[in-house]
């Protein structure tokens, strides 16, 4: 039984078999270049892959969680921006750039809260009304934003 | 005549309302068992009031030890002065002569609490003094204490556990030692909003709920407002959070419950100056911030897996995003602590994860008695039976897995860590073994009493029914086996209700015998049985105020001086905030030098009077002789010159002829035994026989040249002396 040494032979017959001599001088080196083009290849159809099945799968998200999304996507942008800003600017009034950078990030944090609790998926928060959810949301944004007032400096 | 009763209807009985007793009695099951509830939690909520005020009966309605008077001279100010004075103030009465920032160094949630008491009397037109509302406020916590520890442990348990938990935590020597009436110290309100803090989270994850997380934002920040000991919170709910996620309880609850605690709690507590930007800085708060950024990730890649329904693909995408993750995380956190911007973590907490630490590099936090080890005897003493019942709850909450009995054993152990490592931290693990215990009391007399109605009830159904019935028969078959069951249940009810009346007979007695003492008035049994009252301190201090000029310096060791400053009203070196370790290593060296160096020390300070402690003659065993080897620590830390082993003599610390001899000539020493030598302390010992020491002491002719006695309490406990100024130079 003489083993087959095709160049795309599976890693475990490539291990166990041997092949003819001439062909092992040049097969492994053409085996293992051929296999990295083809794992480069898969990497890519697989992150293509990837992206297409995320985008499908968010476009089947309901409307008012897309809108969720869309504020925490903007706050968390201002944010970067106001981090990016104290990166060329320096940090002095170093409460203030904590007010606006904890009020971005604290308000995405709240959104991201709400959205789960409005999300018609999870189980656990079934029996909460969303408008009680949108209460507490505005509540906990009111004491975010009346702390960060005293605090800007 | 003799007319028998008719068979017909009988008149309608007369109708009176029923005696309040039937009444009661005729309530519904679930009424009386509320209004027995109630009526427990108001008895308990008296009791834990009531049982803090032996002092308060026994002396005097006033503060005691050393840091509270700190706490009642600044309620004091705020009440006089208000709220803005009080958050800038500067005192230029302590430190001399660099002063301290009060307003930017102290935690105001103890003096708003109070004033805001005092307020509130005061508008009902009750007109108490504000030290009567600091020497009650915390056994009025201590109360509040109990229902929130009731609330608690229904959530965790049942409500029976609650109650008990309610009635252990009332009564718990660990508790009572740092909050009897007239200990006016930021404990005593930090235990209360510590405990509501977690009640309030565990409530939270429990329900999901923003407005429950809301709450316990505010329940911590009135605990950073209240304590340093507020980095144990921020720690163990991150660490609580990391535990659920790695056993696989997480959960939506969870992410809305940790993430708008920690956003808004971290906002709020840094509006408290003296704890400023920690939150984003300190080594300390970073488990917190690391916690909150895994939690980000995690819960971003459920979502992600939920969306996709292909798992190879969510493999790829979860190996890309977690090394990313891990990447920038491990990076971030190096830059920070290599370039110094995040702070290691700080001595006195350091201390606590390496208990070594503090005796070699800072003196001054080893010195502290009440950061010293724990021993055995101290927890027996602070929680008696707990102790015991402590493994049992342990056992209890393994059994009933869930969010909230995962919380309380990791509240649990690590106080009870903390606790074993100083002896301060037994006040954190109070609640904890408190609840824990309560689970395992409720739980047992739970079973016991079910074992016994179920007896009984079997009983019942037994003769009611045909005992010809096979059901029946077997029935009675088992009724033999059960008697044994039900005696051994019995016992162990019996067993189990005498502990704890024997915990209840403990906790009365320690907190009478040993955590009732003002410390500021000292008290002994004379030769007739007949107390005798120490009053030496406020003597002192009250001869401060009324014989020296107004801006009088008085230089004393540490420990005495918010004493000096809240009753004596003079301005002093150093006190017992200890921020400046090289100013009170200036006064250890002045206190362990020989007198024309310790006067050049003193001039330089501008100082007016010294005050030592001294204990020989009564025998008291705090005294500054006691606190000597310290001074020369502290100050051989600073000054290379004050060498320690100078003062000892062969290892040992002594004060009688065999001294050291530069022990005898220091300052301390002379001022402590100026004109002791004249004195015959005790009945057939020679003149000069030291009471605390059991010596006689070496040096008895004592000559000060640059100080004079100024003033000695009745007893010789406190002993001033003024510094005399310069001699004229011809």
């Amino acid at each position: 039984y003489k083993p087959l040494c095709f160049p795309l032979a599976s890693t475990a017959e490539r291990r166990g078999g041997r092949c003819p001599s001439a062909l092992t001088r040049l097969g492994p080196f053409s085996d293992s270049g051929k296999q990295e083009l083809i794992m480069a290849k898969s990497n890519a159809s697989d992150a293509q892959a990837l992206v297409r099945s995320l985008r499908s799968a968010y476009a089947a998200t309901p409307t008012n969680l897309k809108i969720i999304d869309l504020y925490v996507v903007f706050a968390i942008a201002t944010a970067i921006i106001q981090v990016v800003y104290m990166g060329i600017v320096g940090s002095f009034p170093f409460n203030s750039f904590l007010s606006g950078v904890l009020s971005c990030v604290g308000t995405a944090v709240l959104a991201v809260c709400l959205r789960i609790q409005v999300n018609k998926e999870n189980k656990e928060f079934k029996d909460l009304p969303p408008e009680r959810a949108f209460a507490d949301f505005v509540l906990c944004n009111l004491v975010l934003h009346l702390v960060i007032m005293n605090f800007l400096g | 005549m003799g007319a028998k009763a008719e068979n017909g209807p009988k008149p309608p009985p007369p109708v009176s309302s029923p005696p309040p007793l039937k009444a009661l009695v005729k309530l519904k099951t679930k009424q009386q068992e509320l209004l027995i509830r109630a009526a427990a939690l108001a008895l308990i909520y008296v009791l834990a009031f009531a049982i803090r005020l032996f002092s308060v009966l026994r002396y005097e309605s006033m503060i005691h030890e050393f840091d509270p008077y700190f706490n009642y001279r600044t309620t004091l100010f705020l009440t006089r002065n208000g709220f803005y004075e009080f958050w800038n103030w500067f005192d230029s009465e302590s430190w001399y002569p660099l002063g301290r920032i009060i307003g930017g160094t102290l935690y105001p949630g103890l003096m708003v609490t109070a004033a805001l008491i005092y307020r509130a009397l005061r508008f009902l037109t009750f007109a108490v003094h504000i030290r009567e509302v600091c020497v009650l406020t915390a056994p009025f916590f201590a109360s509040n204490t109990t229902l929130v520890a009731y609330f608690f442990g229904k959530e965790i348990w049942d409500a029976g556990a609650g109650l008990v938990a309610a009635a252990l935590i009332a009564i718990c020597p660990g508790y009572i030692s740092r909050s009897v009436a007239g200990s006016y110290d930021n404990e005593g309100v930090a235990i209360f909003a510590l405990l509501f803090t977690f009640y309030l989270f565990v409530k939270a994850v429990n329900t999901g709920s923003l407005s429950w997380s809301l709450a316990s934002a505010f329940g911590y920040f009135y605990m950073v407002s209240a304590w340093g000991g507020y980095v144990f919170i921020i720690n163990l709910i991150p660490l609580y959070v990391l535990v659920l996620l790695v056993t696989g309880r997480y959960s939506m609850r969870l992410y809305v419950a940790y993430n708008c605690m920690y956003v808004l709690g971290m906002m709020l507590a840094m509006q408290i100056r003296f704890v400023g930007f920690q939150h984003v800085q300190s080594g300390e708060h970073m488990a917190a911030m690391g916690v909150f950024f895994l939690m980000q990730v995690f819960y971003f890649l459920y979502w992600v897996k939920d969306m996709l329904n292909d798992t190879k693909l969510f493999q790829s995408f979860l190996q890309i995003t977690l090394t990313c993750a891990i990447g920038v995380g491990t990076l971030a956190l190096g830059i920070g602590m290599a370039s110094g911007y995040i702070s290691p973590w700080t001595g006195r907490f350091y201390s606590l994860l390496d208990p070594t630490y503090a005796k070699d590099h800072i003196p001054i936090i080893a010195s502290v008695s009440e950061h010293q080890p724990t021993a055995w005897s101290s927890f027996m003493f602070d929680f008696h039976i707990l102790l015991i019942l402590f493994p049992a709850g342990l056992y209890f909450c393994f059994k009933r897995l869930s969010d909230a009995t995962i919380f309380i054993v990791m509240y649990g152990l690590t106080s009870m860590y903390f606790a074993s490592v100083m002896v301060r931290l037994i006040l954190v693990a109070a609640p904890a073994v408190c609840l824990i215990s309560a689970i395992a009391i409720s739980a047992t007399i739970k079973n016991l009493t079910t074992l016994i109605r179920k007896k009984s009830k079997a009983a019942l159904t037994v003769s009611s029914k045909a005992t010809s019935n096979l059901k029946a028969s077997a029935k009675a078959l088992l009724d033999q086996s059960l008697p044994f069951q039900r005696n051994g249940a019995i016992a162990v009810l019996v067993g189990a209700f005498y502990l704890l009346s024997r915990y209840a007979i403990h906790c009365t007695w320690v907190t009478s015998e040993a955590y009732s003492s003002p410390s500021i008035v000292l008290a002994a049994r004379g030769a007739h049985g007949g107390r005798v009252i120490f009053d030496d301190y406020r003597e002192a201090y009250y001869w401060l105020r009324q014989n020296t000029p107004p801006d009088a310096k008085v230089m004393s060791w540490w420990d005495y001086g918010y004493q000096i400053t809240a009753m004596g009203n003079r301005t002093v070196i150093v006190d017992n905030n200890t921020w400046n370790n090289t100013h009170i290593a200036t006064v250890g060296r002045a206190m362990s030098s020989y007198e024309h160096e310790a006067y050049e020390i003193m001039q330089s300070l501008d100082v007016d009077y010294v005050l030592v402690v001294f204990g020989g003659l009564t025998g008291y065993s705090s005294d500054d002789i006691n606190k000597f080897l310290w001074m020369v620590r502290i100050g051989g830390g600073v000054f290379p010159v004050i060498k320690e082993p100078d003062y000892l003599v062969n290892g040992e610390y002594r004060v009688d002829k065999g001294a050291a001899p530069k022990m005898l000539n220091c300052l301390m020493y002379k001022l402590s035994y100026y004109r002791f030598g004249e004195v015959t302390t005790e009945y057939g010992k020679p003149t000069g026989y030291d009471r605390a020491r059991g010596v006689e002491i070496g040096n008895k002719d004592i000559k000060l040249e640059y100080l004079e006695e100024a003033f000695t309490t009745s007893n010789w406990i406190i002993r001033i002396y003024k510094v005399k100024p310069r001699k004229n130079r011809w």
